[in-house]
């Protein structure tokens, strides 16, 4: 299933090859999607946590509570949105809007099909990388401007969890970038139609979805609003829409994260039988559920372990694993 | 064999035994997914209660004379700990057995002790299964037993 294959529909289809206009439909998809999605989503984790846990989940608001997250964001809506005393005001209101952006921005260069993609970028993951980043800071404005101390520290603890986990993010993909020659997420997905690359690269593949995790504070690296000792950490103080912005933002960061680990080491759209994208979305929600799962497995780690973790295990791992995939590339 | 703590070997030993524990607990949780759920959904589904559960007291219906076989002895009301218990009978004709009419507890105060189910001659009295004890007033733990005992002919 390529585009040489589905010629017509670049021609029935026509209007969308201009750039402005594909980018305005697919913002308009995606900003119908995330929503959806999200509620989705939350509903999925809960049911996966209940039956982890031998109990159904929610099951009074429609049939098996299908519609729960439908009335949760109704209910969210309808709430008061608290600004305490003395929060820094401007900090305050514009953090949670930041950082629904990066979570919107991440879905551009990424390749659901071959014809389902709304730009691909040079630069590509490059540009998901850096926008996420800006998640972090907002997280850092959200936790330092609502005047806690438990905000406060599960934002100083977000930071430090990002800038430790950046470097191994990174350092697993460059091995994917040293076999396909690109940056362009569509041309690394289509690199696989053979092997797909978890079985060339599967330490980068570990690596990169141990610091995927760790990046969009899944657990168990959920030390940023670690309940149990940070009461809610950086949205403690936020309520009603505000503080949904950033359940989000949260888990359509984890949906972008588990797109990329699709695109790199899945084989992306690449699949038997079914179109591109089913495989795609298949294989994407198969991660999140995986994501859910270590979710309700694992007890959340310490602040030391997190760092030791990362400095000591990931970063030194993925160097090896970069040089060794750099000589063999060589050498073949 | 490098034994140091801190040496290579036993790096990638950790790192080996922390990624098979990772592996195992996963494993536990993935089986534990598709396991029959063991919670009740509540207000449509209930348990039954096991033989030896103490609810409040009650009186048993026998099948004999339709009713309870309560004669007023008293000797729960002075056997209870907690001065729960207050039983009032009657005697209809001369000759006949005294017969129970009212017998009133203040659960409140009862420790479900169990003496005066022991101590019953007629032994017309029982452990309820009744375990949704939730009272608006404290007035309302007292429990008129005659009365749960018609209401639930």
């Amino acid at each position: 299933m390529n585009i040489t294959q589905l010629p017509y529909i670049k021609e029935i289809y026509g209007f969308l090859g201009s750039d402005v206009m594909s980018g305005l439909v697919g913002l308009l998809i995606i900003a119908a999607l995330v929503p959806l999605n999200v509620a989705a989503l939350v509903l999925a984790e809960r049911k996966v946590a209940g039956h982890i846990q031998l109990r159904p989940g929610p099951m009074e608001v429609g049939p098996h509570g299908i519609l729960q997250t439908l009335i949760d964001a109704v209910k969210l809506l309808g709430k008061e949105m608290v600004t305490p005393g003395l929060t820094d005001k401007p900090l305050y209101w514009l953090s949670p809007i930041i950082v629904v952006a990066p979570a919107f921005v991440g879905f551009i260069p990424i390749p659901f099909s071959p014809l389902v993609q709304i730009k691909d970028v040079n630069v590509g993951f490059l540009l998901i990388f850096a926008f996420s980043s800006i998640t972090i800071i907002s997280i850092l404005m959200g936790g330092w401007a609502s005047n806690n101390k438990y905000s406060l520290i599960g934002a100083v603890r977000a930071v430090a969890q990002n800038v430790a986990y950046e470097i191994p993010l990174l350092l697993s993909v460059m091995p994917i970038v040293m076999m396909t020659n690109t940056f362009k997420l569509g041309e690394i997905a289509q690199a696989q139609s053979g092997l797909w690359f978890i079985f060339y690269q599967p330490i980068a593949a570990i690596i990169f979805f141990i610091a995927t995790t760790a990046e969009t504070n899944r657990a168990p690296f959920d030390l940023v609003e670690g309940e149990s000792e940070l009461v809610s950490g950086f949205h403690t103080e936020y309520t009603g829409m505000r503080f949904s912005l950033y359940f989000l933002a949260e888990y359509t960061n984890m949906v972008i994260a588990a797109a990329l680990f699709t695109t790199f080491f899945l084989g992306g759209w690449y699949g038997p039988v079914l179109p591109g994208a089913v495989w795609f979305f298949a294989k994407t929600y198969f991660l999140l559920f995986v994501v859910m799962w270590m979710r309700w497995t694992y007890p959340r780690i310490r602040f030391d372990q997190l760092m030791n973790f990362a400095w000591k295990v990931l970063i030194p791992i993925a160097l090896v694993n970069l040089f060794i995939t750099a000589i063999v590339l060589k050498v073949i | 064999m490098n034994t140091n703590p801190y040496g290579f070997n036993q790096y990638i030993k950790d790192i080996l035994i922390g990624g098979k524990s990772l592996v195992v607990g996963l494993w536990i949780t993935l089986k534990r997914l598709f396991t029959r759920i063991v919670t009740v959904q509540y207000p449509r589904q209930k348990l039954t209660m096991t033989a030896n559960f103490r609810g409040h007291i009650e009186a048993i219906r026998f099948d004999d004379t339709k009713s309870h076989h309560c004669v007023a002895c008293g000797l729960c009301a002075r056997t209870c700990p907690s001065h729960v218990i207050k039983v009032q009978g009657e005697k209809t004709r001369a000759g006949d057995k005294k017969v129970g009419t009212r017998y009133y507890i203040d659960f409140s105060k009862c420790s479900l002790c169990g003496l005066c189910v022991d101590v019953c001659p007629e032994q017309t009295i029982t452990f309820s299964k009744e375990y949704e004890l939730v009272y608006y007033s404290r007035w309302d733990t007292v429990i008129d037993i005659m009365g749960r005992l018609e209401g639930s002919r």
